[in-house]
């Protein structure tokens, strides 16, 4: 019996110190991405953004809260009856931050193109004309940066099949991205752990324009 | 026992823990004292932190100790920072108060006589792209604005005339940068276009009124076009059209870009099958070439260059009235013009802008025999320096200089005259937002001239306010002076300034897809130059002349209502009458239509992967003089004015657009005004000739083709 009390307390102390002792940001951004993956509403995602932002304060070297961050907003504008244009403009922002801790990234650069997107979407007739052919260019720039980054692969493939549809051409072209940026899921899923923290999101989108390719 | 007492330990421990936790809670407010939520609050350097509710108050556990930064963050709010002692309890925080971030995004505008055009603008008037797909500006920057409210159109002339103000009342603008001779220069009724092409431009200003003190030498308006910035990819434009072609080459890469072209225009080939009522004996010709390169500088810094060269002319047969006589004008047209800009952010929140530009005309001009040759030449050089004290008071401090020869000859006699300008201009400006919805700018301008031997201060004032959500109200007034044009000058270098002052009220309402603008005003003209003899031979010239001009235009732009539709309509009516010119009593300037209505539609139909068009344009008539009816100055007006275009943008791919567009597809005979002969025949009756259009209809068909590594490279900025 008096074995067994000391085993558990020990354990119990176990626990709670190595807890402590694993990193105190890695342990965060697990806490934020798991509020993230259950927002709601627009509330909960200010919430989450607002927890990105204060590891993102604590980190100053740390691009991953920035782009959470920024994810989140994006995200949040294109789900939300929130003012779109302000949440872009606030997510480009943070990613130009994120960006001057990491350059050349190809997360970030994607990330950006994505939000741009969101700004076409707003107004595409006006603004498709100046924004489209820089979110292609930025596109391109991610795949560059990182050819094993299946979200930019992703992010093109969906350019490339609203063009096709505005064009009336087959979407032959997007579908060919979009198998190649499938594969890039699954070597993505292989590395992916509890403690993963680093982006994998988008493959249900892929999943979603597939259906367009036979 | 040993177990015991490790256990003790522990929950000993365990309870020091939570006994060291602080509570921190409070409410943030907004300067109106309501609950602002989504606040980010948080512990600086630290973890612990939390979200404002809705009712604004928050509540989170830190385990931290001692004093302590408490950060209150929010987007588009000035963050606050307090200073907090933790120490294990229930900390209760005053209530906190957050100031809104006043950004252009944000505040309200002043848009008391402007207009913008730029995709970003909040309130859309016209867009950049709209210069190049409204069918009746067939591709001319001031054809898309002579759809805007406060404009009239003068179809046989082209340019663009703004409140009842001549066309020189107009001042024309490149990186704030003051362009000579924007027109090209034409002869009889052969209306002019803009020299430059709207694919050099990311956006433009327009102003029909009241506007910065920034720009001056302009009685009624200010066009300022701003230039595109760096490029983002490398690529070729190629142009067929059935009045000529161009090729257009464009290297980019992250710090820099240039963009060189050459077109060539005739429209013989054009005449040969459309017959024109103008009996042309050379069809308008022309050929230009351009170079423009941006590069950054620094982390903010942008300089720009840009050169152009251009030669054109034509020649044509025109009708003296009363007579069977013919007399040959013949034009042969060279320009250049050349500006270089750099434009950086400095630390401590100055923003410094330096530019040089030069325009360089020479007119060649036979008339029958006569032969006359013009040169104009335009040197400016400016500098500005805004800067920003907060997010409420900024400043802009200028000086710009001059330097302006002009001169005429008549070749075969020899004889010139000519003058040589300096102006020199103090300007500044100053913005102070009381909040975010109420505005004050004051301007002050002062100009000096060395061959009218003046100096001159033009006060500005505007405001703005938003109303409720979506609706503005903004009021301007101001002084605005502005030398005669070089042709009088050259003849009596004593003339001075010609002087207006604008008083304008404005009403903006924007909401996602509708626009509505309504704006009254009244503008005041004294000194405007008054001269004896006909306008061919003007003789003692002086500032004898004044005026005014009153009136109220609707402007109103739906892209929500219907389906891959985008329209407008512009209603303007002006009352302006003005000695000036020969008229020695107050008339109604012939520039100067009372009622001009305008309205664009374009429909966007995807499964024809076309774009079609349609533009109308009227308004009630041109006064003129006719000596037939009494000797009374402006006595008669024209038939009212119509014009019904069509265009069609075909994109069956998207690197390639087919474009044809038709003027005057009814065919409608407009009338601008009449020549009289001077003397009446044997009957009493002074003959005239009408002024008409060159045409009846104008047909376009151009082919777009854009060439890069990037397929999906779009040409549509061509049309």
């Amino acid at each position: 019996m008096k074995k067994y009390i000391l085993t558990t307390a020990l354990s119990i102390l176990w626990i709670t110190l190595s807890f402590a002792s694993e990193s105190a940001f890695e342990e965060a951004m697990i806490k934020q991405l798991k509020s993230k993956s259950i927002i709601q509403t627009a509330e909960e995602a200010q919430d989450v953004i607002n927890g990105f932002m204060r590891i993102a304060e604590a980190n100053e070297g740390e691009w991953l809260p920035l782009y959470y961050a920024a994810l989140t907003q994006t995200e949040s504008a294109f789900r939300f009856d929130v003012n779109k244009d302000q949440f872009f403009d606030q997510a480009l922002e943070i990613t130009k931050k994120a960006a001057q801790i990491s350059p050349s990234n190809s997360e970030i650069t994607a990330l950006h193109g994505y939000i741009l997107m969101g700004k076409i979407s707003l107004d595409p007739g006006s603004r498709g004309q100046s924004l489209s052919p820089q979110v292609m260019e930025l596109f391109g720039k991610a795949i560059a940066q990182d050819r094993s980054n299946p979200r930019a692969v992703n992010l093109m493939s969906q350019m490339e099949l609203g063009m096709s549809k505005f064009f009336g051409s087959g979407p032959e072209r997007a579908c060919g991205m979009a198998r190649m940026s499938m594969e890039l899921y699954q070597n993505e899923e292989e590395k992916v752990s509890e403690t993963y923290i680093l982006p994998t999101w988008g493959k249900d989108q892929m999943v979603e324009l597939m259906k367009n390719c036979n | 026992m040993k177990a015991k007492f490790i256990l003790l330990i522990y929950f000993i421990l365990f309870q020091t823990v939570a006994f060291g936790q602080t509570i921190i809670s409070g409410i943030v407010l907004d300067e109106k004292g309501i609950a602002l939520p989504g606040v980010n609050i948080f512990i600086k350097g630290g973890y612990d932190g939390a979200t404002s509710k809705i009712d604004g108050s928050y509540r989170f556990e830190t385990e931290l100790e001692g004093y302590q930064i408490l950060v209150f963050q929010f987007m588009g709010f000035k963050s606050s920072q307090i200073s907090i002692e933790c120490k294990a309890e229930l900390l209760k925080i005053e209530n906190i108060i957050l100031t809104e971030e006043i950004t252009e995004m944000n505040s309200v505008t002043i848009s008391a006589g402007a207009m913008e055009a730029s995709d970003e603008g909040k309130s859309v008037i016209l867009r950049p792209l709209d210069i190049v797909t409204t069918p009746s500006a067939m591709g001319d920057i001031m054809g898309a604005f002579q759809t805007l409210p406060g404009t009239s159109t003068v179809g046989n002339d082209g340019r663009l005339f703004v409140r009842g103000g001549d066309a020189s009342e107009v001042g024309i603008y490149i990186d704030g940068m003051r362009v000579g001779n924007a027109y090209g220069t034409t002869a009889g009724n052969v209306p002019s276009r803009t020299r430059f092409n709207p694919n050099l431009f990311k956006g433009t200003f327009f102003s029909t009124g009241g506007y910065s003190a920034e720009y001056g030498q302009a009685l009624s308006s200010a066009l300022a076009l701003n230039t595109k910035d760096l490029s983002i990819r490398s690529q070729g434009d190629l142009s067929i059209m059935s009045v000529g072609g161009g090729y257009s080459h464009t290297l980019a890469n992250e710090k820099q870009s240039i963009t060189a072209s050459a077109n060539y225009f005739n429209l013989q080939p054009y005449q040969n099958l459309i017959k024109q009522e103008i009996d042309f004996e050379a069809a308008p010709n022309a050929w230009d070439l351009e170079v423009a390169a941006q590069k950054k500088t620094g982390k903010n810094g942008l300089l720009k260059v840009m050169a152009r060269t251009e030669s054109g002319g034509m020649s044509l047969w025109q009708q003296l009235p009363g007579t069977d006589r013919k007399v040959l004008v013949d034009l042969k047209n060279d320009y250049s013009y050349a500006q270089a800009n750099w434009r950086t952010i400095l630390k401590n929140e100055w923003t410094i802008f330096t530019g040089i530009s030069y325009s360089k005309n020479l007119d060649q001009i036979g008339y029958d025999s006569l032969q006359i040759e013009r040169r104009n030449e335009l040197i400016h050089i400016k500098g500005t320096a805004i800067k920003d004290f907060s997010d409420r008071l900024s400043a802009k401090f200028g000086v710009e200089h001059f330097i302006h020869p002009y001169s005429e000859k008549l070749v075969r006699e020899g004889w010139i005259r000519d003058f040589d300008d300096r102006e020199t201009y103090l300007f500044t400006e100053w913005d102070l937002y009381l909040n975010k919805d109420l505005v004050f700018r004051g301007g002050l301008r002062g100009g000096a001239s060395s061959v009218s031997e003046e100096k001159w201060l033009d006060p500005r004032f505007s405001v703005a306010y938003q109303l409720k959500e979506k609706g503005q109200l903004s009021f301007a007034a101001g002084s605005f002076h502005q030398l005669p044009v070089d042709n009088f000058r050259v003849l009596n270098t004593d003339l001075q300034n010609s002087e207006s002052n604008h008083l304008i009220l404005n009403y903006l309402f924007s909401k996602d897809g509708f626009t509505f603008r309504a704006e009254t005003f009244y503008k005041s003209y004294e000194n405007l130059v008054t001269f004896e003899g006909s306008p061919d031979n003007p003789e003692l010239l002086k500032n004898g002349g004044s005026g005014y001009a009153k009136g109220i235009d609707f402007f109103f732009r739906d892209r929500q209502t219907f389906k891959n539709t985008d329209y407008w309509v512009t209603y303007s009516f002006v009352d302006s009458k003005r000695s000036f010119n020969q008229f020695q009593t107050e008339v109604q300037p012939s520039f100067a239509p009372k009622h001009n209505l305008s309205i664009v539609v374009k429909h966007f139909i995807t499964p024809l992967k076309s774009q079609l068009g349609a533009s109308f344009a009227y308004n009630d008539g041109y006064s003129f003089t006719n000596p037939n009816v009494d000797n009374s100055e402006m006595n008669s007006k024209t038939k009212s004015f119509q014009n019904l275009s069509l265009s069609w943008s075909y994109l069956p791919k998207p690197n390639l657009i087919i474009h044809l567009a038709c003027t005057n597809v009814l065919g409608r005979d407009n009338v601008f005004g009449y020549t009289f002969s001077p003397k009446a025949n044997s009957q009493g009756i002074f003959e005239s000739i009408p002024q008409g259009q060159v045409a009846p209809r104008f047909l376009f068909l151009g082919i777009f083709l854009t060439l890069s590594k990037d397929k999906t490279a779009n040409n549509l900025n061509n049309l």
